[in-house]
C-alpha cells in the first residue's frame, strides 16, 4: 500500500516523461535468435527445443562457465550439434539468457511506464457519459478546471489508479471536546483510542477517543465505496475519456 | 486405543525409550502427541494448528492490568516467527538468525548467525525441536540442525537449489522421527515440494512433490505436451499439521507458475492452492481438496489447516477448517478430505459461485489482464501468513480479515515466465472475524481500521483472543463479544503470531513487534 502511493507519487513527478517507447533488439538479442532461436525460440523460451529461461543449466551458469561447453559441444544425445561461434559472440549469446532469466524473476514488477496501448481498451465517449451520469464525477469534478491537462501529468498507469484511488491526505477532523469546544484540523492519526489532528494554528493535539466526539471528513470516501460497485468496462470506459482530455 | 494406534505405539516404543534417556533436558517427540498445556513447543504450539491456549491465568476479568514482564531487543528486521518455548527456553528467529532468550527474563542466552549464499530474506517463521537438538531452515533453502544448548550447527543439508530461486522460511514440523520441512520461491516457474528428513542425520526419508508425474492422477489438470507440469509452483512455505489418531499430515501448498498467467496452464493445477493430506511414513498422498482450483491471482492456499473434533450438523465429526488466502472458509471431514462447508468470510468479486464439490468458482474476466483488473481480495489476501485460531469451548474460528482492493496487470506478450505481471493495492482495510464453524456465519467483526493488518492470532481458555492492528496497537479481545480489553501502541507493526506458556505459576504472553519480542503477564503479587 505504501510502497504504491510512494510510487504514484514518484510517477507522478516525471509525469509523460516516462511514456514509454518499445525497444529495438539489442545485439545480443540477435545474435541468440540467429544462432539459437530456430530451436529455443526467439526470445528463448523454447520450441522444437527447451525453454532455455527455465534451464536448470542456465540459472546455475556465472559468465559462461556452463552455456559455453554446450553450445561449443553441442548435446548430440539430445540432437543439439555443436557450433563454432567466436567468442565474443558466444558472450553475447550468453549475456541475453542471463538477461531473459532476470527479466522472468522480475516480472512481477509492473513500473509506471507502463504503455498506454495496453490499458486503452475502453470507449471513451462511454466513459463521458458514465463520468456525467451514474458515476456522479461530475458533481465533485470538472474536465475543464481540477481535471484539465490530466494526461500529461501522469503516466498513463498512475491515471488508472488516482483515478481508482486518489492518493488522501486531505482528510479533515472535528473534535468536539466534554464541555463543548470544536476543533477543526488536518488529520494526524485515529485510531479506536486516541484521536489527533494539527490544529489551524499548526499545533498537533490529541486526545482519548472516548472523551471526545469525532467527526471525520474525508473528500475520497467516496471513491473507495466505489471500490466494491466499478466494472471493469466502467473503469476503462473512464481511464479512455480522461486520457482522451486536452 | 485402537488396534492400530496402540501398534504404531509399539513401533515407536524403542525409539521413545531411547530419547527418554537423552531429552532430560530437550523435547521428548512422543509428548508432540499430546496438547501441551503450559508450553509451546512447536510453530503453532500444537499439532492441531488451534493456537488455542487451555491456560486462563490471564483472562477476560484481569487482562485490563496486563503489564510488561520483559522486553528482548533483537535489533533486527521484523520479527515474523512464533517463539518455541521448552524447559524455560524460547527460541525465535529472524532470517539467518536464532535466539535463545530466557522465558522468564528476557535474557539472552545465545544467539547464532548464519551467512546465506543468496536468496531471500522476507521473513522467517521459526525453528522446530526433536530431542535436544533444533531445526532452522536458511534463505538459501538449506536446513540445519543445531544443538538447543548453545547454538552448535550439527548439520547443514542442502533442501533445494538456491540459484533455481528457491528459498525457505518456514519452521519445519517434528512428526516422531521425522522433520518435515517446506520450501518457497515464486519468483521462477519452480516445482515445489516437501521433504521428511532423519532428525539425526539429516538423510531424506522422502520427499513428495507438488505437481504428479506425466500421467499420474492429477496431470490431467495441467495441459498435456508442455513444461507447464513440471514448472507449475505450488511451494510450501507454511507449517502444516498433524492427526497423531489419524496418522495423517495436513499441509497447504502455494499457487501456480507463472503466477498471474493462467492460459499458459489451462485446468485446474494440481496439487497447487490446495490441502493435502499426506501418510506421514512415506509421504504418499491420502487425499486432496483445492480451495483454490486454476489459481491466478498469488492465492496460497498455505494458511494453517486446523484440526478439531467437533459436532457438525449434530453428528460428530473428525473436522479440518482453513480461511483461505482467497476470502473462503473451508470445512473438510479430515477423514477422507470430503468437503462439509464453503464460505466467504469477507467480501470478493472474482467468484460466481460454489460448485458442488465445494470450490469457488472463478470469472474469467476477473483473471489478470494487460489492461488492468480491479479484483477484491488482492494478492496479499483476504488473510495470509498471519494465524488465524480456534477456540473450541465456543466453537469460533478467528481470522485476521482484509478488505484489498488491488488492480491486476497481465504484463507477458510472449511465453510468460515467474509472475508475468502484479497487482498494485489501491485501498486496503482490516477487520477481526469470529467464524461459527458449522454455519460460516460471522459471530462478531471487529473493524481495525485502515490497511492491512498481518498479525496472527492466539486464544486462551481465558475467554481471550490476542492481536494486534495496523496502526501498532496490540489487542486483547474479548473472544465471545470481540471487545477491546486491553491494548497498548508498542511502538511498531506487530507481524508475528503471539504464543503463550506459563513459568513458576505465571502466564506469560509473547508478542513481536518490529525487532522487539515483548512478554506481557499479570503483576507479580
Amino acid at each position: 500500500m505504501i510502497r504504491c502511493i510512494l510510487c504514484m507519487s514518484i510517477a507522478c513527478l516525471v509525469g509523460s516523461a516516462l511514456r514509454a517507447q518499445p525497444r529495438a533488439p539489442s545485439r545480443e538479442q540477435k545474435e541468440f535468435a540467429q544462432s539459437c532461436g530456430f530451436c529455443h525460440g526467439e526470445d528463448a523460451t523454447g520450441a522444437r527445443a527447451p525453454d532455455l529461461v527455465r534451464s536448470p543449466l542456465v540459472n546455475r551458469d556465472a559468465g559462461g562457465d556452463l552455456i559455453g561447453p554446450v553450445i561449443r559441444g553441442g548435446r548430440p544425445d539430445k540432437g543439439m550439434p555443436a557450433f563454432s561461434l567466436p567468442d565474443d559472440v558466444i558472450k553475447d549469446i550468453v549475456a541475453y539468457l542471463h538477461q531473459r532469466v532476470d527479466e522472468a524473476a522480475r516480472s512481477s514488477h509492473v513500473g509506471y511506464d507502463y504503455p498506454l496501448a495496453r490499458l486503452l481498451t475502453g470507449n471513451a465517449d462511454a466513459g463521458r457519459a458514465y463520468f456525467n451520469g451514474p458515476g456522479r464525477c461530475a458533481s465533485c469534478h470538472s474536465v475543464t478546471g481540477d481535471l484539465a491537462g490530466l494526461a500529461k501529468k501522469y503516466p498513463p498507469l498512475a491515471l488508472m489508479e488516482h483515478l481508482l484511488a486518489p492518493p488522501g491526505g486531505a482528510v479533515t477532523l472535528t473534535v468536539t471536546t466534554a464541555s463543548g469546544e470544536r476543533i477543526s484540523g488536518k488529520l494526524a492519526h485515529l485510531d479506536d483510542f486516541t484521536v489527533a489532528l494539527r490544529d489551524a494554528s499548526g499545533w498537533y493535539r490529541s486526545w482519548p477517543r472516548g472523551k471526545v466526539k469525532v467527526s471525520v471528513q474525508d473528500p475520497t470516501a467516496f471513491h473507495r465505496d466505489m471500490l466494491g460497485k466499478y466494472t471493469d468496462t466502467e473503469i476503462h470506459d473512464l481511464f479512455a475519456y480522461l486520457e482522451s482530455l486536452p | 486405543m485402537t488396534d492400530a494406534l496402540l501398534l504404531r505405539g509399539l513401533k515407536l516404543a524403542p525409539f521413545f525409550l531411547a530419547c527418554l534417556a537423552a531429552c532430560a533436558q530437550g523435547l521428548d517427540p512422543a509428548a508432540l502427541r499430546h496438547a501441551p498445556t503450559d508450553t509451546w513447543p512447536t510453530y503453532n504450539g500444537d499439532y492441531s494448528g488451534r493456537r488455542f491456549s487451555p491456560l486462563n491465568l490471564i483472562n477476560s476479568a484481569n487482562v485490563r492490568w496486563l503489564t510488561m514482564a520483559w522486553a528482548f531487543q533483537a535489533k533486527s528486521q521484523s520479527i515474523k516467527s512464533t517463539p518455541l518455548e521448552v524447559n524455560g527456553i524460547l527460541y525465535f528467529t529472524v532470517p539467518e538468525n536464532i535466539w535463545a532468550v530466557d522465558a522468564r527474563t528476557g535474557r539472552q542466552v545465545w544467539h547464532f548467525h548464519y551467512r546465506a549464499d543468496g536468496g531471500d530474506r522476507i521473513g522467517h517463521r521459526g525453528v522446530a525441536m526433536w530431542g535436544d537438538w533444533l531445526y532452522f531452515e536458511t534463505p538459501d533453502a538449506h536446513l540445519l540442525s543445531l544443538d538447543a544448548k548453545d547454538g552448535r550447527v550439527r548439520w547443514n543439508i542442502v533442501l533445494a537449489d538456491v540459484k533455481l530461486g528457491y528459498f525457505a522460511t518456514m519452521a519445519p514440523l517434528v512428526v516422531g522421527n521425522r522433520v518435515i520441512a517446506g520450501v518457497s520461491g515464486d519468483a521462477t516457474d519452480i516445482p515445489g515440494f516437501l521433504v521428511s528428513v532423519d532428525p539425526e542425520t539429516g538423510k531424506e526419508q522422502w520427499r513428495w512433490y507438488t505437481e504428479p508425474k506425466p500421467g499420474e492422477p492429477g496431470s490431467e489438470t495441467w495441459p498435456q505436451n508442455s513444461d507447464a507440469i513440471t514448472h507449475g509452483g505450488g511451494m510450501t512455505w507454511m507449517t502444516g499439521t498433524y492427526d497423531p489418531g489419524l496418522d495423517l499430515l495436513y499441509w497447504g501448498t502455494g499457487n501456480p507458475n507463472p503466477v498471474l498467467a493462467g492460459d499458459a496452464r489451462p485446468g485446474d493445477n494440481l496439487y497447487t492452492c490446495s490441502i493435502v493430506a499426506l501418510h506421514p511414513d512415506t509421504g504418499k498422498l491420502a487425499w486432496y481438496f483445492q480451495p483454490s482450483p486454476h489459481d491466478t491471482h498469488d492465492w496460497d492456499a498455505v494458511q494453517t489447516p486446523v484440526l478439531f473434533d467437533a459436532d457438525f450438523k449434530g453428528q460428530p465429526r473428525k473436522l479440518l477448517a482453513q480461511a483461505s488466502r482467497n476470502g473462503y472458509f473451508f470445512v473438510l471431514d479430515r477423514t477422507n478430505g470430503r468437503h462439509l462447508l464453503t464460505a466467504p468470510f469477507i467480501e470478493n468479486n472474482w467468484a460466481s459461485g460454489i460448485d458442488p464439490r465445494g470450490r469457488p468458482v472463478g470469472l474469467k474476466e476477473k483473471e489478470p489482464h494487460a489492461d488492468g483488473r480491479l479484483v477484491f481480495p488482492g494478492s496479499d489476501g483476504a488473510t495470509n501468513w498471519m494465524s488465524p485460531s480456534f477456540d473450541p469451548a465456543l466453537g469460533l474460528f478467528y481470522v485476521v480479515a482484509r478488505r484489498v482492493y488491488s488492480i491486476f496487470y497481465y504484463t507477458a506478450t510472449g511465453k510468460p515466465e515467474g509472475w508475468a505481471g502484479r497487482d498494485h493495492d489501491l485501498w486496503a482495510e482490516s477487520t477481526i472475524r469470529a467464524i461459527d464453524y458449522q454455519t460460516g456465519a460471522i459471530r462478531w467483526n471487529h473493524e481495525l481500521g485502515p490497511g492491512e493488518s498481518i498479525a496472527g492470532i492466539l486464544s486462551t481458555a481465558g475467554n481471550l483472543l490476542f492481536t494486534g492492528d495496523a496502526q501498532g496497537n496490540l489487542l486483547a479481545l474479548d473472544a465471545v463479544t470481540g471487545q477491546t480489553l486491553w491494548h497498548v501502541n508498542a511502538g511498531g507493526s506487530m507481524e508475528m503470531s503471539p504464543m503463550t506458556y506459563l513459568l513458576d505459576g505465571r502466564q506469560y504472553v509473547v508478542e513481536g513487534v518490529d525487532g522487539v519480542l515483548y512478554a506481557w503477564a499479570l503483576p507479580e503479587k
